[in-house]
């Protein structure tokens, strides 16, 4: 008699026999189950106006399902950037000179221009890979690592999710960890917060190289409701704890009547700001709690995908975002898929556009226009069709456009009408081919 | 807690065990756009994007780390 795994590994050893004498191997009943590698593949173009910050990302992901559903899939992602973003100073109607990051030069912004760090170049590598298989009838595991590197930025990663079906597959419920170890390695090191921005060549307030953790839970049930309608719903909970800075964004120093930066001179013979500039400080605490829906339809060839999500964090800030996309198949082979989403969010309880001279300092205090109050609306399209050997490829272009405000109480003197929100539009152009081996 | 968080969690799957199809139903849900996730890149970058530009992150799955962007 032969047992079911007798005959694995006879055909295992056939296998390897075939392929150590180079010959066509017949393949056996049980290999068939296994597929070969299947491969997504996307180049990504991410441009914002006004030389602001451009993406060029080349992405890979290969997956490979194996023997008794359980699969194995590596990613990997490499991003060149370049382009220049907001630091945080504000305007002026005259000229302004900083202190560039790594300490060792300055640099000058015109009068009336939106003071930009144009330093901003990095090349980012992402490497992923996760491991998948049932454990016993109804139970999925996953367990996944993460890592990347940018110049200044190190991260390590680890997850894992369980799911369990209930009710003939029809409910899901899922629980998920995330154990995240960064560390910043900021050019010319991390600013001691709330510090000033000193001349070229004094680095006597930087500090060395700075950590921060991450611990995420994602507890999720997935429910069938017909034939053609599928519910997700997620509750979220994440905790930053450490060094929560962007340590190159700064907030200007200005007077408590005209609202003006305050000036200052620089030693004779030696570069520095022209102005007074602060580093900004965060908490060195985070937590975000969010829930998640989303609801897949289809009608009649279109499927109808919608989701809201609503996130909450101890700074106060809440989000709303709702995306929503409708896929027109075109023929047997090609499809269509608008796209559009919405996102707002209410301002951190610690952002401000600047400082009062001469006021007791504040605790924390930020300028980043990511922590400040905007909507932004992400519209695009998607075409995606099936190549003669049956692969499948897509295009999408998408416009990303973020819109903000400042609280009215929060300007003074002359920035009324001055000082504004750093608007930003952005392109998002992708193509992906999806192949299998 | 433990017991109300028990008790509700029975409660959603009782109610949700009077939905669902039969096994042999599932092929329009089987079909790839009916996937939660049908382009696993795509949602990677986008995750990525908006995390390097907005507040707010995760939701769908993992929100946190993994650049210095934000």
């Amino acid at each position: 008699m032969t047992k079911p795994d007798d005959q694995k590994i006879s055909a295992a050893l056939a296998k390897a026999t075939c392929a150590l004498l180079g010959a066509t191997a017949i393949v056996p009943v049980q290999a068939e189950e296994e597929s070969k590698w299947d491969f997504n593949t996307a180049l990504l173009y991410y441009g914002e106006d006004n030389d602001r910050v451009q993406d060029l990302s080349v992405s890979l992901l290969a997956r490979r399902n194996l023997l008794d559903d359980r699969s194995i899939t590596l990613g990997m992602t490499v991003d060149a950037l370049t382009g220049a973003t907001p630091h945080g100073a504000i305007r002026q109607p005259v000229a302004q000179t900083f202190t560039r990051p790594s300490g060792n030069a300055a640099y000058t912004v015109p009068a009336n221009n939106l003071p930009l760090d144009d330093t901003f170049k990095d090349t980012r590598v992402a490497l992923t890979a996760s491991w998948q298989q049932p454990l016993g009838r109804l139970y999925q595991f996953n367990v996944g690592a993460s890592a990347s590197k940018e110049y200044d930025y190190l991260h390590l990663g680890l997850n894992a999710i369980i799911a369990r079906d209930f009710n003939q597959r029809n409910t899901t419920v899922s629980a998920g960890f995330a154990f995240a170890a960064d560390s910043f390695d900021p050019v010319g090191g991390a600013p001691t917060p709330l510090t000033s921005m000193l001349d070229v060549g004094d680095l006597s307030n930087r500090q060395g190289s700075q950590d921060k953790d991450i611990v995420d839970f994602v507890f999720g049930v997935t429910q069938v409701v017909s034939r053609n309608l599928i519910l997700q719903a997620n509750y979220s909970f994440s905790d930053a704890s450490g060094y929560l800075n962007d340590p190159y964004k700064i907030l200007s120093v200005v007077d408590g009547v005209s609202g003006d930066t305050v000036t200052r001179t620089p030693p004779p013979g030696v570069e520095g700001p022209s102005h007074e500039y602060l580093f900004e400080s965060r908490p060195d605490q985070r937590t975000k709690h969010g829930l998640y829906g989303q609801a897949k339809y289809y009608m009649n060839g279109k499927v109808l995908d919608v989701s809201y999500r609503y996130m909450t964090d101890d700074w106060e800030i809440d989000s709303h975002t709702v995306d929503l996309r409708l896929r027109f198949p075109m023929g047997d082979t090609k499809f269509l898929e608008p796209h559009l989403r919405y996102y707002t969010q209410s301002e951190a309880d610690f952002y401000q556009p600047s400082i009062v001279d001469g006021a007791p300092l504040p605790t924390y205090a930020t300028n980043d226009y990511r922590l400040g109050n905007f909507d932004a609306i992400t519209a695009g399209v998607k075409f995606g069709w099936q190549t003669r050997n049956g692969n499948d490829m897509s295009v999408r272009l998408e416009l990303y456009q973020q819109r903000g405000s400042i609280p009215a109480d929060s300007l003074i003197g002359n920035q009324v009408g001055y000082v504004q929100y750093p608007d930003l539009d952005a392109v998002i152009a992708q193509f992906s081919y999806r192949f299998g081996s | 807690m433990k017991i109300m968080v028990t008790l509700g969690l029975l409660a959603v799957l009782s109610g949700c065990s009077s939905m669902g199809v039969e096994p042999w139903d599932r092929d329009i849900l089987a079909k790839e756009e009916m996937q939660l996730t049908t382009d696993p890149i795509e949602a990677a970058t986008d995750d990525h994007i908006y995390f390097s530009k907005e507040a707010s992150s995760g939701g769908r799955g993992f929100g946190g780390g993994g650049c210095g962007c934000n």
